[in-house]
């Protein structure tokens, strides 16, 4: 036996590591093993399915069968059925797209956008907040198909070539509309599936019987989590955050463009693409918390999805709500500052004047829509607030209450933006009021029934955790810690 | 192989020829080898008997055509080619044929466009001296009415169908067994027919003590009465708006529910015509009760209630006409109006100053004594032959109806024969009706519907005939227009139903011959323009008799009748309670176009409430009601109004309110002819029926009735205009006549603001070459011509297939009308001034529904239309949201195809005609979903020259593209090699908008932008000429002239300016509108 080497004590470099109150905390809080995490992750998957999942898809299913009925109907019967009427013509159907777009964004920011800025803490929540993306462009894709007069024409929105030699006119938002959220849907599920790979393979070594070997091995592509496979996948994964970026960007700047490009008071708004996207990462944040905050608690990921993250996405929605309630300023200042009667008339007469305060004070009657006006200021304006208090951002159930807060405060945006604008404009003979029929409410809960149904598979069939990225932010996959490797002190 | 050549056709006459013995023989060798070689049907040829056939039907065909009998149909369902096309027709190019509408006392000329032998369209007949092819909605929507499919269709006693023979049959064996005419009663409408009046001659010497009577809901005939009274001879008036100064309404809706509204409209737009300053123009006092278009127009207004108005008129009388023995009377009378002096004063002042020049115009609602009164003052304000001529006409029969119903309860009338009208609807309640009608032995009716005159099972008289009556496009006969031009009536197309005339009717109970229309309207017209078979045919092309117009009469008034009429006057009665004022709906008329889908879809030109009638109140009224407007829920254009109880002498009427500003206080406002119990599938549930309340002795007015609130607000009224004022923006722009004398441009000074820009900054290259047309298109709208009479809405809604949506869609904003009628109020909520606006498609050059469109569906062409692709639409509705003047029209359902009530019904679970929708549909996806009757009529109007929209397209405007292109086809085929393809308004080749056409008043004027000649050129150039929101550079093809008012400064309701407010008012304040608070509604706040 060798002797061991007497080292002397001087010799000795000491690593020490930071005192406690630097100590960042860990960006995953598990001490146990990389085992644990594939464990845990894939254990939502192969474990029994839980009664509140099997109760939460039958009532999803339901509504996404009501939506789907409801489609039926319109289609045979028209868009009447709807609550649209002279001289609202866009009404909940473009809303709900809007919202719904607007809620696809957090899951492309937090997955391209973090990821190329090194936000490592990203990995517990990409996957999930990916898969929300998809499913939110896929409810909100089915509004601009089935909210047009003659469906079954909607491919003439495409530039199909055919023998009339009519092309779309290119010209019109709605057409630019088309390409953004098609390249953004079609991006989106790529990105999604190239992170997906590693894990696709994890559950296909893991899987027991042989139905679930071969469909998780069909879409794992043959991944052996050989070198050369990082390697490629790395890179792929790289380029395609990197063709993600601008489309967070664009895609909500074209939707906003559905409206900026027109000559509405209200609509015609240059300040729409910036504010838009605001409100889409707000949107899309307040949805990934009013997720998250209860699964992670259901499924016992406390430890992956941590606190901390919950806090950061406060923070993210805190400084996006601030930059909408920025805008809403700014709109009414430039009303004002414009000149435009027309436009002053839109914010003050059809949106803000209140029957308690503002009407009084500037002589005129309750807006119609105030009600609306100001339940986008409370949620969009006033909650995002209360995150700048850590009580709140670390009080699940707070943060819980308040982002399903910012959901409705987004939704009521695009209600304010599409009805209020339409309803009284240039000419008072014009003017009417718009108001949803049975159908068009449950529509859009129907598509939450889509939303969700899918989102329940997702989560009993996909691990919603990157298995693979997760583990490399645990601290014990940093060399330097003393869990993870030889010295002590290093972190991630 | 060799060839066998093709057979012969061998003539009809003539030696036959046979080319083997095979065909002699007519073996089956032969057959079978014709029949091989040719193609499918060719067998029909060579059947003999299917051939002669044809012959046959062709022959008559050419016979009728020779004859200029238009009225034929060609067989529908067999289709053979022309082998030789009857003379002037060419398939797909539309006719037009003279006719006439008969009113009550007068007639409107039209001009027919029959499509394939169909009438589609109805046009003035402008050729007419005294006309100018304006007509008025109910003449628009006359072609509906032909295709109604719940017209009368049988003929039936006692409610059983006993074919036509049978019907005929009995009305000869009445005329057999009638004796002296004892015991036999005809009960008729109104009519200027001569022929009428020459077989009711004939039968009465026939028949010497048959009794004749005629009943009008709604009697616009006093004027003639009175006429006749004061001038002791029969005359009736014919009034000459454009050469009077100033004219006084008294309660007169000349403009809007008096006969020939359509004439006396051209005649004033024409008085108030403003080509430059020096042009002077009419002034308009009216005294009224509810708020009318003649209201609406006038330049001074004094709203009485009914009880007030003949006081008022009295007091007039005071002040202008000579000290006589009357004045006592006059005195007594007139006390009432004694506040009012303010407003009477200066107006006689202004009538005795403009003496000759001045013209008094009493309404149908009013009193003899009233009408006598403004007979005398238009004495003595020398009016007669200046600005009112006196007819003569033929004495009229007694309207003595309440006689007729003793007569009948008294059981001394066995046999009534009740020619048209519907008596058992709308005669005064205390006569009972149809208990009378009942009483008789044997009743023949005439009606053009099964309606509540028609067999009722519950109560009818022994036996009772219903006869189905000729629609007028169906039909022979003659009328005389307003000045007695002769007009013929000519049919377009053989009765639908096989429907009869009255005339035909008359003339079996008389035993006359000849029987037939046709022969009886010959007949006529021999004795008054000749035996001449030129000039009958001359009198059928032109549409009217020329120079059969009445002359003036000269006529000496004498004062006693007005004496006596003033004696028997009763001095209104202070009665408690309110007064009501029962009236002529300016679209229902008495009820007889209850069942007509586009006039009940016409929003009132005032209220602009469609599908009902309503309990009209004043504002301040419904407030001291507490049946208040502000209480009511609102959603869009769908109001939920109190409902209340108006009883009047123990009978009561329950219907919702409508507060209608610029109503007399303590009136009510009751519209006739809804409530029909007894109607069509459209009219069915339209409205109450204020019938109920009418007694002999308060036919128009009625005063003591009590109002009470139900407490129930859940009937559903719906409007077209929800919102009620400008709001000060610059829509509508008028001014004074002294303003505008002194700045003729002043509309183009009340912009909100400059154009920050002149140009786009980044110009389109496409928008220069867009516009290198032939022609350049434009549209020029007077304000100060039109008067708001809705004739453009139903003429567009006829030309460019335009569906109906009912009631429940037009309470959601949804209806579908191409022009609308924007009227505002301004000013205060009781006594307001109000103005109307047509407002269609705009024609931007710089159209922004063009770029926002994603399919291309609506475009620009190089003559500056924007045009819109039916079928390339697919609906986004962006360009409706991005209109600034809203103008566009989205087909929310299948409006054309399926029923009204079942719209909101999938046609997946839904039947029709016991038959599940989405089966037909599949069966035949070119059928609509309505029942068979209603959807092979309903093609019937339609305009084959516009193609009809399907759901989820949106329409809008296109200024008749389809009579453009028309135009410049006839053109481009006259031109041949000369090249002269462009249409020019030197040679009359500019066609007529639709709404143009119709317009009465010539305050729609569309032409070629590019010719400086023409009047839309002259027009735009006109300084009153302005464009709403010129401000966002849309560069609207379509300007406005704007409005002037002639108000005079001694009113004691002078304003310097009119009463919208102006664009600095608008401009002022950080967020102001200050409209708001005067805003009469609150509507369009939640």
């Amino acid at each position: 036996m060798a002797a061991q080497p007497v080292l002397d004590e001087r010799s000795l470099i000491k690593v020490q590591a930071p005192p406690a109150s630097l100590e960042r905390e860990p960006l995953v809080g598990s001490q146990h093993g990389p085992g644990w995490l594939s464990d845990r992750i894939a254990g939502v998957i192969e474990g029994e399915t839980p009664g509140w999942w099997k109760i939460s898809f039958a009532i999803s299913v339901t509504m996404m069968t009501v939506c789907f009925a409801l489609i039926l109907y319109l289609m045979s019967t028209g868009v009447g059925i709807w609550g649209l009427q002279h001289p609202v013509m866009w009404g909940y159907a473009i809303i709900n797209f809007v919202w719904w777009i607007g809620i696809g964004h957090a899951g492309t920011l937090i997955s391209a956008i973090l990821f190329l800025l090194r936000q490592r803490w990203r990995t517990s929540i990409n996957r999930a907040a990916e898969a929300m993306t998809i499913f939110a462009v896929m409810c909100a894709g089915i509004f601009p198909l089935i909210h047009i007069g003659r469906i079954w024409y909607g491919w003439w929105l495409f530039p199909v070539p055919n023998s009339n030699g009519i092309w779309p006119q290119f010209r019109s938002p709605l057409m630019w509309d088309v390409f953004a959220v098609s390249t953004y849907f079609t991006v989106s599920v790529l990105f999604w599936y190239m992170g997906l790979i590693p894990d696709l393979a994890v559950m296909r070594d893991r899987a027991k019987t042989k139905i679930r070997k071969f469909s998780y091995g069909l879409f794992a592509l043959g991944w052996t989590g050989s070198n050369r496979h990082w390697s490629n996948y790395e890179k792929a994964y790289l380029i395609l955050a990197g063709l993600s970026t601008p489309l967070v960007l664009s895609v909500h700047s074209i939707v906003s463009l559905d409206f900026s490009v027109s000559q509405l008071p209200g609509w015609h708004t240059t300040i729409f693409p910036p504010y838009f996207v605001a409100g889409a990462v707000y949107s899309g944040f307040g949805m990934v918390l009013t997720l998250l905050v209860p699964l992670r608690r259901m499924l016992k990921l406390e430890e992956i999805i941590t606190v901390r993250h919950v806090e950061l996405m406060c923070k993210v929605t805190l400084a996006t709500g601030s930059i909408v309630g920025y805008a809403y300023g700014m709109e009414f200042f430039i009303a004002w500052y414009s000149g435009n009667p027309y436009e002053r008339f839109l914010f003050l007469q059809n949106r803000a004047a209140d029957p308690f305060i503002l009407g009084p004070l500037f002589h005129v009657p309750p807006a119609p829509y105030w009600w609306a006006f100001w339940t986008m200021v409370t949620c969009n304006v006033v909650v995002p607030q209360f995150f700048w208090f850590k009580k709140v951002r670390t009080s699940m159930l707070a943060v819980f209450f308040l982002s399903i807060l910012v959901n409705v405060g987004m939704w009521f945006e695009r209600f304010v933006i599409v009805i209020t604008s339409l309803h009284r404009e240039f000419l008072p003979s014009n003017w009417g009021y718009y108001g949803p029929t049975w159908v068009d409410i449950l529509q859009f809960l129907g598509t939450f029934g889509l939303f969700f149904t899918f989102f329940l598979l997702f989560l009993r069939y996909i691990p919603l955790i990157a298995i693979a990225e997760v583990k490399g932010v645990t601290p014990q996959a940093d060399p330097h810690h003393p869990l993870g490797g030889a010295k002590v002190g290093g972190k991630h | 192989m060799k060839t066998i050549p093709p057979p012969c056709h061998e003539p009809e006459t003539g030696p036959k020829y046979w080319r083997g013995l095979d065909q002699v023989a007519e073996t089956p060798e032969f057959r079978q080898w014709v029949e091989r070689e040719f193609p499918a049907g060719a067998g029909e040829w060579t059947d003999p008997v299917s051939r002669r056939h044809f012959v046959r039907i062709m022959s008559a065909s050419f016979l009728l055509a020779g004859l200029g009998a238009t009225g034929c149909r060609r067989p529908v369902e067999k289709i053979y080619p022309f082998a030789k096309m009857p003379e002037n027709y060419v398939h797909g190019v539309p006719q037009y044929f003279a006719t006439a509408m008969p009113s009550r006392r007068g007639a409107t000329a039209l001009i027919v466009k029959s499509s394939d032998g169909r009438p589609t369209k109805i046009e003035g007949n402008p050729d007419l001296p005294d006309g100018n092819g304006g007509t008025d909605p109910l003449a628009q929507a006359a072609v509906l009415g032909l295709y109604d499919p719940d017209r009368a269709m049988r003929f039936a006693l006692n409610g059983e169908a006993r074919g036509r023979q049978a019907a005929l049959d009995a009305l000869t064996k009445l005329s057999e067994t009638a004796g002296d005419g004892s015991g036999l009663a005809f009960l008729l409408e109104q009519s200027s027919s001569p022929s009428r009046a020459r077989l009711q001659a004939a039968i009465a010497g026939k028949f010497p003590k048959a009794r004749w009577h005629v009943y009008e809901a709604v009697d616009l005939d006093l004027g003639r009465q009175t006429a006749s009274l004061a001038y002791k001879t029969p005359v009736e008036p014919y009034f000459k708006l454009d050469q009077a100064r100033v004219i006084l309404s008294v309660d007169c809706d000349f403009i809007g529910s008096e006969e020939n509204a359509h004439g006396n409209i051209r005649r004033f737009a024409q008085g108030r015509a403003l080509e430059g300053k020096e042009d002077s123009m009419s002034r308009l006092y009216a005294v009224e009760s509810l708020f009318t278009l003649t209201g609406l127009n006038a330049d001074h207004r004094l709203r009485l209630p009914p009880s007030l108005i003949v006081p008022a008129l009295a007091r007039l009388a005071l002040k202008i006409l000579a000290p006589s023995d009357m004045d006592g009377k006059l005195r007594d009378l007139s006390a009432a109006a004694q506040a009012h002096d303010s407003w009477i004063e200066p107006c006689a002042q202004d009538l005795k100053t403009n003496a000759g020049r001045s013209l008094v115009l009493a309404g149908y609602r009013l009193p003899p004594a009233a009408h006598l009164l403004a007979i005398a003052i238009n004495e003595a304000l020398g009016a007669v032959n200046h600005t009112v001529e006196y007819h003569t006409a033929p004495a009229a029969i007694d309207p003595d109806l309440a006689g007729l119903a003793a007569a009948l309860k008294g059981g001394q009338v066995q046999t009534l024969v009740i020619l048209g009208g519907n008596p058992a609807y709308n005669a005064p309640a205390d006569l009972d009706w149809p208990q009378a009608q009942a009483k008789a032995k044997t009743v023949v009716r005439l009606g053009s519907h099964e309606d509540e005159t028609a067999w009722n099972a519950a109560l009818h008289a022994d036996a009772q005939w219903d006869l189905p009556q000729a629609h007028f496009l169906e039909s022979w006969g003659d009328a005389r227009t307003a000045d007695g031009t002769l007009a013929p009536i000519q049919p377009l197309i053989d009765p639908i139903f096989g429907g009869i005339t009255e005339l035909e009717v008359l003339a079996l109970i008389g035993g006359l011959t000849p029987s037939t229309p046709y022969e009886i309207a010959r007949e006529t017209f021999r004795s008054i323009g000749g035996d001449s078979e030129n000039a009958w045919r001359k009198y059928l092309h032109d549409g009217y008799l020329a120079g059969s117009a009445a002359p003036a009469a000269s006529v000496r008034h004498d004062p006693s009748a007005l004496a006596g009429a003033l004696a028997q006057l009763k001095s209104a009665p202070s009665q408690g309670g309110l007064e009501i004022v029962f009236y002529r709906d300016a679209k229902m008329d008495d009820g007889r176009y209850n069942n007509n889908g586009w006039l009940q879809e016409l929003p009132d030109p005032i209220t602009k409430l469609t599908w009902d009638n309503a309990v009209l109140l004043s504002p301040a009224t419904a407030r001291r009601l507490n049946v208040d407007y502000r209480k009511r829920g609102a959603q869009n254009q769908k109001f939920f109004e109190h409902t209340v109880e108006v009883t009047l002498n123990n009978r009561s009427i329950k219907g919702p309110v409508w507060v209608q500003p610029g109503m007399a206080d303590d009136t009510i406002g009751l519209a006739l002819g809804y409530g029909r119990q007894r109607t069509g599938r459209v009219g069915r549930g339209a409205g109450f029926d204020a019938c109920k309340l009418r007694t002999s002795d308060n036919l128009y007015y009625a005063a003591g009735a009590v109002l009470r609130d139900t407490g129930d607000t859940s009937y559903e009224l719906a409007t077209t205009q929800s919102h009620w004022s400008m709001e000060g923006r610059p829509v509508v722009r008028e001014a004074n006549l002294e303003q505008y004398r002194k700045d003729p441009a002043f509309a183009q000074k009340m912009k909100p603001e400059k154009p920050p820009v002149e140009s786009p900054l980044y110009p389109n290259p496409l928008d220069t070459t867009k516009l290198n047309g032939l022609h350049q298109w434009g549209l020029s709208i007077d304000l100060n011509r039109c008067v708001g009479c809705s004739a453009c809405m139903v003429a567009c809604q006829s030309e460019n297939n335009i569906p109906i949506v009912g009631k429940e869609m037009v309470g959601k904003s949804r209806e579908m009308h191409w022009i609308r009628l924007d009227r505002y109020y301004a000013g205060p909520v009781e006594d307001p001034q109000a103005v109307t606006q047509p407002m269609l498609c705009q024609h931007c050059e710089a159209a922004p529904c063009e770029s926002v469109c994603p399919v291309n569906a609506t475009s620009h062409d190089d003559e500056g239309l924007n045009v819109m692709t039916y079928n390339r639409c697919v609906g986004t509705r962006y360009c409706s949201n991005n209109c600034p003047y809203k103008v566009r029209r989205f087909n929310f359902f299948d409006y054309n195809r399926r029923p009204l009530d079942h719209l909101y019904k999938s046609p997946l679970v839904t039947e029709t005609d016991g038959q599940w929708e989405l089966l037909r549909w599949l069966k035949n996806p070119d059928k609509g979903n309505l029942p068979e009757d209603q959807w092979q009529l309903s093609r019937l109007v339609k305009n084959p020259d516009v193609s009809v929209r399907m759901r989820g397209v949106m329409e809008k405007c296109s200024l008749c593209l389809q009579r453009i292109e028309q135009a410049k086809i006839a053109a481009k085929v006259k031109a041949r090699d000369s090249g002269h393809i462009r249409l020019s308004e030197k040679e009359n080749t500019v066609p007529k908008t639709a709404c143009q056409q119709a317009c009465p008043a010539e305050a729609i004027v569309f032409g070629d932008t590019s010719d400086a000649g023409s009047a839309v050129s002259k027009a735009k150039k006109q300084e009153r000429t302005y464009t709403v929101l010129e401000f966002l550079l849309t560069k609207p093809r379509c300007t406005y002239l704007a409005r002037v008012r002639n108000p005079n400064p001694l009113m004691p309701d002078y304003r310097e300016h009119p009463m919208p407010r102006t664009t600095e008012e608008f401009n002022s304040g950080p967020f102001s509108s200050p409209e708001s608070e005067t805003e009469p509604s609150g509507k369009g706040a939640l």
